[in-house]
């Protein structure tokens, strides 16, 4: 049989609708607010081997560990699927799951006897159970910390639900009725992937479809192979490093990356990277992919296919025991950091490659949980919150201020609906002047909210670059770092690092975030000095930084701050030219 | 009504649509005339005028207009200055947005950027003031701060200024006294504040919305003063003069310039009203329009007579929380363009030719093969059919170019690549209809597509076979279809009044007094408009979720069910909209309402659209030509009809061909088509086996 393109365009242009429609499904039936707010959760088409042929990018994460599930679940049951039958796990090393809130639900499609493939879906689960609510332990130094752990387990048979897997993980999880209730949501949105599939096997051919999925791999990973093919050949390295892993808090640990492009291969080698660590801040391989995936994508380009011939185009070498391919039980829940880490640290790279796609590091993401009603006579709640800050400069335009970055992509919480909803009041939410990288393109700016406690709460942090600033590029300034103060300006102040769980407050306690400003590009005395002024006159830039970091200077007239065209020239002038030293 | 006709006149891109009702005889007429751009009111006068100067004794007794004099100043960027005023401590809300970028290919995009600010930070003053989630004063306005902030603004030319201060819903009294002194210190100044324009909960979507009013305002209401005047200069001076709206409904001049930002979807609300009015008279309360153009296709449903409305939409990237007609646009339309790349894959859209150059078949130097060029390559369009044939179509040259850039690289026929491209185009069109039909729970077999616009008939039929839809209307003017529907709409203002009341606890005479305060405030507005007591509907409805839910689902209600103090009855509706919608429902959670809602209607004479009788023309005598057209795999001979000369009563089975000056019909091998007495065309579901 011979491919015809109309037919092939048609075909994938359905297994997209068809994913989109499983994920509005998975959004209107899912319970909890975690997956319709932040939207953690995606869906997929998969072949009988367990590759991925249309996703539904929501979460650009998951698309690592789709396969991954999958080859666990083939490991278990493969050769014995039966139509009717469904499968759960969620176990990082069995599986591929991020984390173990991260569920991943499975069934086989077949057309009569024929496998055609698998329709699949991965939703964020509230809470698990483990010390802590929602699993995500700061203090974790194994995965037996961080919640209930399934390998590949059998979910239903002949479409009749396995009553005591949901009894088992109902009984482990403190929010048991939304766990469950998100779980039939996944269901029920790969069984409607299995209708949608076997509909379009009934016009097109069960034999056909399959071919076409084949192609659909071999179109994808062509594209990213023929766009690798223009790129100079060559061998770059790049690391970065992220604060801590919460436990040894004076180890920065480093993610390093050497990638050698050679004709229509890349290869990512981590095994520079850090040896693993004993807080919960590991990534494993597929998670790895999916980061490397990330960048390759943004690269490229809209056009690009997301599917697993775009992942098989990705050649990884890690080295075993290290923080991105850790041994069991190595704990995991905060990834983020980590991935954040290796994003910055491949685009840098592969920037070497790709001329004028550089771009300097951003904020990276951060959430916090204030949660109360220990206390007898208060209200039980938890309160969590998602911050992103000031993007990277790029090589034409400024960074992008209170903004998500990368591949995580959270909404602020609106002011009215948190001080409607929970015992928290907020005093500011601002950007923060100076916080942005300087250079001829500055960092976007970073947020700054500030809250006080009415009620007794502990407050625990997941975040990032505390320590570690966001680095400018080609001359460009590093964006501020963030910060956790508590109480600022009083005797009590207190800095809390990077990682931290459960402190207590008192009403009236205050908090303050500042998160990062994103790295400058270029040399800031190349900036065009109205564009200075008018960071000055929104409060993006302080007067004392333009003349310190941009070499600009202004003066007060009666109609308002001008530039002083005269001065700035002379100021630009005297600074000492920059001077490439060679070790 | 003292004047004879109605006269609707919507503003589009390239042309300036008319339709004309003669109240007296039925009769209905439509003329197009090229748009002014610079002034749009222009050619909505010189349209006026000529109506008028054609017989001396006509008199308009209704007028109303879709306006994209709003929407263009917002996608051009070309508002006034504006200012912003906020509560101190908080100028970022504005421009961290909702701090997450849109989903999809933003999330990979280098080049992403957040909308530009409309009242930047320069320009944004800050309000000693703070008011608590209970409508309390922490910080009474210190107003003494205020008018020293505000003259510190006075040199930075500020024409409008937003005032969107925290919980401004709740306790307005701060926003309004800003509002006194914004007047007194910045005369010249237009002013609009959140509490006014959007009185509802979440910060940023109620300030960005009252940015864009604020930005908007001046714009808007200098066109329509100025239009308005015109209009009285030819004796237009009926006071039922209306604007359409997003939502819509239509609005009186005069209350459309204050709700500018009301106006932004008033182009294509005429033409979903127009469905939803059309298909009621022909029976069918179950409906998707389809309105496909040069560069991109809108699709709206529309379910037991009333198009879906939703609370926010994304107008270029910027929030826009007012009321709105639910409407989705793809970038699919005549003008999308077809290309293959490297690895031998077929490309469709979602660039356009646009205009300039415009499909290679036009001629004016497009070498880029379309959707118009296959269409016209496969017999759907005839050489003669753009513009009633006034301007020739090259098939040539669209052949040419369908080779060069699609059939050689694949290695296809011309043909089976123009087939193959509207192909895949019709295929983006349906997933955009499954968008908003069965991945919200519908099921398409229930419903009927009415189609117009340039493109719209001529993929109608096709789309609605593969989808399993109920059939197909086209109507008897497609081409002027969003200007019908401004005939046909009824004055429309939406109420809004945020305030969480947990539904077990809430007194009924409480959710009585906000509903009344609302009523008064609408009733107020549509009396002004000049509507009698007895020509005034006021609906009432109730944001509630589940406590702790990011979102809410609006349920109408009946203010007998508080009279009685009987709130069960708001629950389990509630509960039932809830499963109906999400599938499930937590009957033993507590819910909570978010905000209260209310829709004042202003209801017009309804038009009675003309009724034709047969004239006894045969379907032969409509026979204008016979060509070979693509269908399925084959070129079948075809029959090309005019429509003009299609008989009321006539039914016949496809294939078909039906040439009209604004479009072309295409109908399907076994379709049957019927000519209703209003001249609409209806086409079966059953085509024959599935011959696209």
């Amino acid at each position: 049989m011979s491919i015809d393109p109309i037919t092939f365009q048609v075909l994938r242009a359905r297994l997209s609708g068809v994913v989109q429609e499983m994920q509005f499904a998975l959004f209107r039936t899912g319970f909890s607010t975690i997956i319709r707010e932040s939207q953690d959760a995606s869906c997929a088409l998969l072949d009988p081997a367990g590759k991925v042929v249309a996703q539904h990018v929501v979460l650009p994460l998951h698309i690592g560990a789709f396969p991954a599930c999958a080859a666990a679940v083939l490991a278990e049951y493969g050769g014995n699927f039966r139509p009717g039958d469904a499968f759960l796990i969620n176990h990082t090393y069995q599986g591929a799951s991020p984390h173990a809130p991260d569920f991943f639900i499975i069934c086989p499609i077949f057309v009569g006897s024929e496998l055609l493939g698998f329709a699949a879906s991965m939703a964020h689960k509230g809470d698990i159970g483990g010390p802590v609510p929602g699993s995500c332990s700061a203090a974790a130094t194994e995965i037996y910390n961080e919640g209930l752990h399934l390998p590949a387990v059998r979910y239903q048979s002949d479409y009749q639900t396995v009553r005591d897997l949901e009894r088992i993980i109902a009984a482990n999880s403190r929010t048991p009725e939304v766990v469950v209730g998100d779980m039939r949501g996944q269901l029920g949105s790969v069984r409607l992937g299995e209708r949608r599939l076997q509909e379009i096997a009934a016009k097109h051919g069960l034999v056909e479809l399959r071919e076409y999925f084949g192609e659909l791999l071999h179109v994808s990973e062509a594209r990213v192979r023929a766009a690798y093919a223009q790129w100079p050949d060559g061998e770059f390295s790049a690391e970065r490093f992220v604060d801590d892993d919460g436990i040894n808090l004076e180890h920065s640990f480093r993610i390093h990356v050497t990638v050698r492009k050679s004709g229509d291969r890349v290869e990512f080698d981590f095994t520079g990277s850090d040896d693993q660590t004993r807080g919960a801040a590991n990534i494993r391989p597929p998670l790895l992919r999916a980061a490397c995936a990330y960048v390759v994508i943004s690269l490229l380009g809209s056009d690009t296919y997301v599917n697993s011939g775009l992942l098989d185009a990705l050649d990884l070498t890690t080295r075993p025991g290290s923080v991105v391919d850790p041994h069991f039980p190595a704990a995991v829940n905060t990834y983020n950091p980590t991935v954040h880490a290796v994003v910055d640290a491949v685009f840098d790279a592969l920037s070497h490659l790709v001329p004028g796609r550089g771009r300097a590091d951003g904020c990276a993401s951060r959430s916090f949980v204030l949660s109360g009603g220990r206390e007898p006579g208060t209200r039980k709640y938890v309160q969590y919150e998602l911050f992103g800050g000031g993007t990277g400069a790029r090589p034409d335009h400024d960074g992008v201020s209170g903004s998500s970055v990368n591949h995580t992509n959270g909404k602020i919480a609106p002011v009215e609906i948190v001080e409607s909803e929970y015992p928290t009041r907020i005093l500011r939410c601002e950007l923060i002047e100076d916080s942005a990288g300087a250079g001829r393109y500055r960092g976007g700016l970073g947020i700054l909210r500030e809250y006080e406690v009415l009620e007794p709460a502990r407050f625990s942090l997941r975040s990032t670059r505390h320590k570690i600033a966001p680095l400018g590029v080609d001359g460009g300034a590093n964006g501020r770092i963030g910060r956790l103060t508590v109480n600022p300006g009083t005797d009590r102040e207190r800095v809390l690092p990077s990682r931290y769980a459960e402190l207590p407050l008192t009403p009236g306690d205050r908090f303050r975030l500042e998160t990062p400003g994103g790295g400058g590009f270029g040399d800031p005395l190349d900036r065009d000095p109205r564009q200075v002024l008018a960071d000055v006159l929104a409060g993006y830039v302080s007067r004392e930084r333009a003349v310190a970091d941009y070499g600009v200077v202004l003066r007060e007239e009666d109609s308002g701050l001008v530039l002083d065209e005269d001065a700035t020239r002379s100021e630009r002038r005297q600074r000492p030219v920059d001077v490439e030293v060679t070790p | 009504m003292t004047g004879r006709f109605r006269v609707a006149v919507d503003t589009g891109g390239t042309f300036t649509d008319f339709v004309l009702l003669d109240e007296d005889s039925g009769d209905v007429s439509i003329a197009k005339i090229l748009s002014s751009p610079a002034d749009p009111s222009v050619s909505v006068v010189a349209g006026v005028e000529r109506f008028l100067s054609e017989a001396p004794d006509r008199t308009i007794g209704y007028f109303c207009h879709g306006t994209t004099v709003g929407t263009n100043a917002l996608l051009e960027e070309k508002g006034v200055r504006t200012g912003l005023l906020v509560t101190e401590g908080f100028r970022g809300i504005y421009e961290i947005m909702e701090q997450s970028r849109p989903h999809g290919p933003a999330l990979f995009d280098l080049d992403y950027d957040k909308p530009t600010l409309l009242a930047p930070q320069r320009r944004t003053g800050e309000v000693i003031e703070r008011v608590d989630h209970q409508g309390g004063v922490l910080v009474p306005l210190d107003e003494a701060a205020l008018r020293t902030t505000l003259r510190g603004l006075r040199g930075e030319g500020i024409e409008s200024i937003a005032v969107c201060l925290l919980f401004s819903y709740l306790h307005p009294a701060h926003e309004q006294r800003v509002g006194e002194i914004v007047r007194e210190e910045l005369p010249d100044c237009y002013v609009s504040l959140s509490s006014a324009v959007l009185p509802q909960i979440r910060e940023y979507s109620r300030l960005s919305t009252t940015v864009i009013n604020a930005y908007l305002q001046p714009i808007v209401q200098r066109y329509l003063t100025n239009l308005r005047q015109r209009l009285h200069t030819l004796g237009v001076t009926t006071g039922q003069a209306y604007v359409m709206q997003s939502n819509g409904g239509t609005a009186t001049f005069g209350t459309a310039a204050e709700k500018a930002a009301a106006t932004l979807l008033s182009g294509p609300a005429g033409g979903v009203t127009a469905g939803a009015r059309i298909s009621r008279l022909c029976g069918f309360d179950k409906v998707i329009t389809f309105d496909m153009g040069g560069t991109s296709c809108d699709v709206a449903l529309i379910e037991g007579g009333r198009p879906r409305l939703g609370h926010g939409g994304l107008i270029a990237g910027r929030q826009v929380a007012l009321t709105s007609l639910e409407i989705d646009t793809v970038s699919a339309g005549g003008g999308t363009l077809a290309s293959v790349d490297g690895q031998g894959v077929l490309k469709v859209g979602p660039d356009s030719a646009g205009s300039v150059p415009g499909p290679a078949c036009y001629g004016g130097g497009g070498t880029r093969p379309t959707v118009t060029d296959a269409n016209l390559v496969l017999g759907y369009l005839s050489d003669r059919s753009r513009l009633g044939g006034s301007l020739a179509l090259d098939t040539a040259a669209a052949l040419a170019a369908l080779r060069e850039h699609v059939a050689d690289p694949l290695g296809l026929d011309p043909q089976d690549a123009a087939k193959g491209l509207v192909d895949v185009v019709n295929t983006q069109m349906q997933e955009a209809i499954k968008g908003i039909s069965t991945m919200h729970g519908y099921d398409l077999r229930d419903f009927v597509l009415v189609a117009f616009g340039g493109a719209g008939p001529v993929h109608a039929a096709a789309l609605a076979a593969e989808l399993h839809m109920a059939g197909v209307i086209v109507p008897a003017h497609p081409g002027v279809f969003s200007a019908l529907g401004l005939l046909m709409a009824d004055v429309q203002h939406d109420h809004v009044r945020s305030r969480l009341d947990g539904l077990a606890e809430v007194a009924p005479a409480d959710v009585l007094a906000v509903f009344a305060e609302l009523a008064e405030v609408a009733t107020a507005e549509l009396l002004a408009e000049g509507f009698e007591p007895a020509t005034i509907e006021l609906d009432y409805a109730l944001d509630i979720r589940y406590q702790g839910q990011g979102y809410e689902v609006t349920v109408p209600v009946a203010l007998d069910s508080f009279v009685a103090g009987d709130i069960g009855v708001v629950r389990k509706a509630f509960d039932e909209e809830h499963l109906e919608r999400f599938g499930h429902a937590a009957l033993g959670e507590p819910a909570e309402i978010v905000s209260y809602r209310l829709t004042g209607r202003g209801l017009v004479p309804e038009v009675r659209l003309p009724e034709h009788e047969p004239t006894g023309r045969t379907l032969a005598q409509a026979e204008v030509a016979r060509r070979p057209v693509r269908f399925g795999a084959d070129l079948v001979d075809c029959p090309i009809y005019a429509r003009e000369l299609l008989d009321v009563g006539l039914t016949f089975t496809g294939p078909a061909v039906i040439d009209q000056q604004d479009t072309t019909v295409v109908v399907l091998p076994g379709q049957r088509v019927v000519v209703d007495r209003w001249l609409n065309l209806f086409l079966s579901a059953a085509g024959e086996g599935d011959q696209r």
